[in-house]
């Protein structure tokens, strides 16, 4: 582990750490709740990096990975609420593929924290700022992720 | 002859049953398939010696009946080697083969339809090399001296060419780390009922143990191929006895159990420090991409997403080749272990893919191989 690395939980308890989180929001429902959060003035920590995808069913399990491998402390699947999807049926899709990377984070040893699934709707603002400032602690309390490369902070 | 018949059968060339494994039913089920052209060709293997053998796809028959006998030390799988072929094949397999075969098939790089499977019975293989070792340490044996080998009543014995002959227990050999296969261990295809036609020495009683084979058919496939040999008056068939078939199924039984005992025991759940384990086996991983080009239930080609997304210049903590695999392998691992035996640098790679895989394929309930399900990650919805 790099002193980096090694001073990095040190920080998270004087609160001077920020984790990294990257979001995949769907366009027509998760990506609406965090801009109704911003619209609502819900307050939500800056530590979260939103990625724009047309649909949930979208993610590939390697667009997680890549982000893990990258140096995100936790990624979040979040997507339209089952049965509301814009396309149908991209995020029974979705679930399929979450089944698939859960299994895998877990056995790799990645904590269930750092790896979440949410359905958020375009009008649910208020639940993408809890979904966010929970998702925040829990990353504070973790420490930054096992997966992060040196020298990255 | 029709579905879930069985049968005990021998070749009736004298030759081929006296060099075949237990009978020489299966060479001669395969040279009559091609001899009638119920197929244009055949998958057998090639014997260079005792350890080394190349499986070629023929369409003389000669070759076919030269290949008659069994070799336990070449643990070779078919699937990948007619996979893309557009052939119309006869071929024996090993449960591990038939599972192959049929993801193959799934992913629409073998037409089922033109593949005849004859599935074989199977206690497990061993690795060319460790059977070397295992020779001279074990048996005191030079490798070189032994003209054939055996495995019965749970002993594996060789035969040199002075005719005398060595046992030990496969037990024994295990404990100490040789026998057979690390994935034959915990393999639980013993009898490869997804074939078109089970063979195998189970189950063969009274005066025709080692002459004859027992064959269970599995689907219509498998009954015109044994009909076709029949007819060609290339085999001999009758109807087992009550005490063969119980002793069949008995053994069955008993190696399958073994199969789960070993798996308990090979993946004990690790509670911390997973990913330091998986960093740590895969830290000697020189790239050379071996472990896919093998894996018979790949059907990527050159091109796919576990090599085209990888690069050593990241610098990542974990290859991404790694992870897509596990990824990949998660509903797809048949646990045959081509990737533990070519890996260079003796990476364990079948364990490390099962520990993704036993979880996965539980909570699915899908055993990949076994029948035409569609891979779960394919589908629209998740059955839950």
């Amino acid at each position: 582990m790099s002193a980096e690395a090694a001073a990095a939980p040190a920080a998270a308890k004087t609160g001077g750490w920020e984790p990294k989180i990257v979001a995949f929001c769907c366009n027509w429902c998760s990506y609406g709740g965090a801009d109704s959060a911003g619209m609502g003035r819900f307050q939500q920590p800056a530590s979260t990096r939103i990625i724009r995808v047309m649909c949930s069913g979208r993610i590939d399990p390697l667009h997680v990975f890549n982000a893990f491998l990258e140096g995100a402390d936790a990624v979040l699947v979040t997507g339209c609420h089952i049965g509301d999807c814009h396309y149908v049926n991209g995020n029974d899709k979705t679930k399929i593929k979450y089944k698939y990377l859960e299994n895998v984070a877990r056995e790799l040893g990645i904590e269930k924290e750092r790896l979440q699934l949410n359905w958020i709707s375009a009008s649910e603002g208020e639940k993408f700022a809890n979904f966010i400032r929970d998702v925040t602690a829990q990353i504070k309390k973790l420490g930054p992720s096992p997966l992060k490369p040196e020298g990255v902070a | 002859m029709q579905k879930s018949e069985m049968y005990v059968g021998w070749s009736t060339k004298e030759d081929v049953r006296k060099r075949g494994g237990s009978g020489g039913l299966v060479t001669s089920m395969l040279a009559a398939a091609l001899e009638k052209k119920l197929v244009d060709a055949v998958v057998v293997l090639k014997k260079i010696n005792e350890f080394e053998a190349v499986p070629i796809i023929t369409s003389d028959v000669n070759e076919v009946l030269n290949s008659a006998g069994s070799l336990h030390s070449v643990p070779s799988n078919f699937a990948k080697l007619i996979a893309n072929r557009n052939l119309k094949v006869a071929l024996p397999a090993k449960g591990c083969d038939v599972r192959g075969i049929i993801e193959q098939g799934k992913r629409n790089a073998i037409n089922l339809d033109n593949t005849f499977i004859v599935g074989l019975n199977c206690g497990g293989s061993m690795h060319p090399v460790v059977t070397r070792e295992m020779l001279e340490v074990m048996y005191k044996l030079k490798p070189e001296d032994v003209h054939g080998e055996e495995i019965e009543k749970g002993k594996l014995i060789f035969e040199t060419k002075d005719g005398k002959e060595h046992a030990i227990t496969i037990d024994e050999l295990e404990e100490k780390g040789y026998g057979r296969r690390e994935s034959c261990r915990y393999c639980t295809i013993k009898v490869p009922n997804n074939s078109d036609i089970a063979c195998g020495n189970w189950g063969v009683t009274g005066d025709l143990v080692g002459k004859a084979t027992f064959v269970e058919i599995n689907s219509e496939k498998g009954a015109k191929l044994l009909q076709n040999a029949i007819d060609a008056g290339y085999v001999q068939v009758q109807k087992p006895d009550e005490k063969g078939i119980a002793m069949r199924a008995k053994i069955k039984g008993v190696m399958e159990d073994l199969g789960k005992k070993w798996k308990g025991k090979v993946f004990v759940p690790i509670d911390n420090g997973r990913l330091e384990y998986f960093r740590k086996e895969l830290e000697h991983c020189i790239d050379c991409g071996a472990c896919k080009a093998v894996c018979p239930t790949c059907s990527c080609g050159d091109v796919s997403k576990c090599t085209e997304y990888h690069f050593r210049g990241d610098a990542y903590k974990m290859s991404m080749y790694h992870l897509v695999r596990f990824l990949h392998l998660a509903d797809a691992c048949i646990g045959c272990g081509q990737c533990s035996d070519v890996c260079p640098v003796d990476i364990p790679l079948t364990r490390l893919y099962r520990r993704f895989a036993n979880p996965v394929q539980e909570q699915l309930k899908y055993e990949p191989g076994m029948d035409m399900r569609k891979p779960p990650y394919f589908e629209v919805k998740l059955n839950e």
